[in-house]
C-alpha cells in the first residue's frame, strides 16, 4: 500500500466511539458540506449521494455512468445478481408505490 | 535528478477561525482570520483521473470517507469549523489562501452560525405493519372487496405515518436552532427491515433537551411501531451551505 491514506497522513488520532453508519457519513461528506470549488472537480458532488445506489439505478443510470460512478454494477445486491435481472427495481417500485413515494422526476 | 518527486496537492477538510487552528495537532493553511485545516495528498491518488477510478471502488471511498469524518469530528470537539464536501482540492497552498481570502466572508458567516453548536442526526423508523392473515375469498366480489380494503388500510397507515414524521421533525425542530429533513434513507441503503420515516439533522447549542424530546417522542409514538435513533454530535454538515437543501 503506497498511497497515502488521509487518517494517517493527518495529526489526528482517531477517537474510538461507536463508528458511525457507514450511509450517515457518506450522507454527510459526499452531499452535505460547504460546496467551493477547488482546484480538482468530482462529478460526483452534483449530485445527491445518499440515494446514489437507488436513485441512479433506478432513475438515471445513464447520467451516472455518464459521471463514471457505476460500482452499483459490481454490488450483487443491487445488480440483481441476488433477485435477479430487473427484479429489484421491480421490487423498489412495488416499495415505494406501497409507501405512497413518487419516483424524482427531477432530473 | 533522476526521480521524478511525487506531485502533491492540497486536500482541504474544513475551515476554523486562526484562534483555533493554533491549537489543533493539524496542518493548516491561514490567511487572515480563517484557517484551512488541509493535508498533502498524493496527486496519483487524489487527481482528476484517479479520483474519479477511485470513487468507483467502495472499499476505498468508505475509508477515506470516513478519514474525512473523522479530522472533521477531531476539529469540531475543540471549536467551530465549516466542513467542506469531500474532496475539495487544491494545487497549491496559494490556491486555497485565495480561496480564503474571496469567501472570507461566507465562511466568518457560517462560522457564526455554527459556533457553540453541534449537529444531531434523528431519525424515526416505522416498523412493518402486521399482515392481516384473511380468509380466503369465496367470491369475486369478495375477493375485490378484500383488496380493496387492504389499500384503503394501506393508504391510511402510510398517512398516518407521514403525519407521525412531520409531527416529529416539529417537535424536534422546537428543541433546535435550525433543523432539516432530509430524504429519508431506502431500505436497500439502511439493511433494515423497518422504513426510515424521518431522517432529520438539527443544530443544537445543548444535546439534551433534543434527547428528551426523542425519548418523549419514542414514548408517544411506541405504540404505532415508531422508533427512534440519535446520531451525532456530528460536525454541522448540514448547516453550512446556504445553496444546499432548502
Amino acid at each position: 500500500m503506497t498511497h497515502p491514506d488521509l487518517r494517517t497522513s493527518g495529526a489526528f488520532s482517531q477517537r474510538s466511539s461507536q463508528p458511525a453508519q457507514l450511509a450517515d457519513v457518506l450522507e454527510r461528506v459526499l452531499d452535505k458540506g460547504i460546496v467551493i470549488a477547488g482546484d480538482i472537480q468530482i462529478n460526483l458532488l452534483d449530485i445527491e449521494l445518499l440515494t446514489i445506489r437507488l436513485r441512479l439505478l433506478v432513475a438515471s443510470a445513464d447520467k451516472a455512468r455518464e459521471m463514471g460512478i457505476d460500482w452499483w454494477q459490481g454490488d450483487p445486491f443491487l445488480s440483481g445478481g441476488r433477485d435477479g435481472n430487473g427484479a429489484l427495481e421491480q421490487r423498489l417500485k412495488r416499495l415505494e408505490a406501497a409507501a405512497g413515494i413518487e419516483g424524482d422526476g427531477d432530473e | 535528478m533522476s526521480v521524478v518527486a511525487e506531485q502533491t496537492a492540497w486536500y482541504v477538510y474544513g475551515v476554523v477561525e486562526s484562534s483555533l487552528a493554533s491549537r489543533l495537532e493539524a496542518r493548516v493553511v491561514e490567511e487572515g482570520e480563517l484557517a484551512a485545516v488541509v493535508d498533502s495528498v498524493s496527486l496519483t491518488v487524489f487527481g482528476e483521473e484517479a479520483l474519479e477510478e477511485h470513487l468507483n471502488d467502495r472499499a476505498w471511498l468508505e475509508t477515506h470517507a470516513r478519514a474525512h469524518q473523522e479530522v472533521l469530528q477531531e476539529i469540531s470537539l475543540a471549536g467551530p469549523v465549516v466542513p467542506f464536501r469531500f474532496g475539495t482540492i487544491y494545487h497549491e497552498a496559494d490556491d486555497v489562501r485565495g480561496m480564503l481570502r474571496a469567501r472570507s466572508s461566507e465562511l466568518a458567516a457560517a462560522l457564526a452560525r455554527v459556533r457553540g453548536r453541534v449537529e444531531i442526526g434523528v431519525k424515526a423508523w416505522a416498523g412493518q405493519a402486521p399482515v392481516q392473515p384473511a380468509a380466503a375469498p369465496s367470491t369475486g366480489r369478495a375477493y375485490l372487496e378484500q383488496r380493496l380494503g387492504a389499500q384503503e388500510r394501506a393508504r391510511a397507515a402510510t398517512a398516518q405515518l407521514a403525519e407521525a414524521a412531520r409531527d416529529s421533525h416539529l417537535r424536534l425542530l422546537s428543541r433546535a436552532v435550525e433543523g432539516v429533513a432530509n430524504r429519508p434513507q431506502p431500505r436497500e441503503l439502511t439493511g433494515r427491515d423497518e422504513a426510515m420515516i424521518l431522517n432529520g439533522a438539527y443544530l443544537v447549542a445543548d444535546v439534551d433537551p433534543i434527547r428528551h424530546e426523542i425519548e418523549q417522542l419514542a414514548t408517544d409514538y411506541g405504540t404505532q411501531g415508531i422508533s427512534f435513533e440519535l446520531t451525532g454530535p456530528w460536525p454541522p454538515y448540514n448547516f453550512v451551505d446556504e445553496g444546499g437543501d432548502q
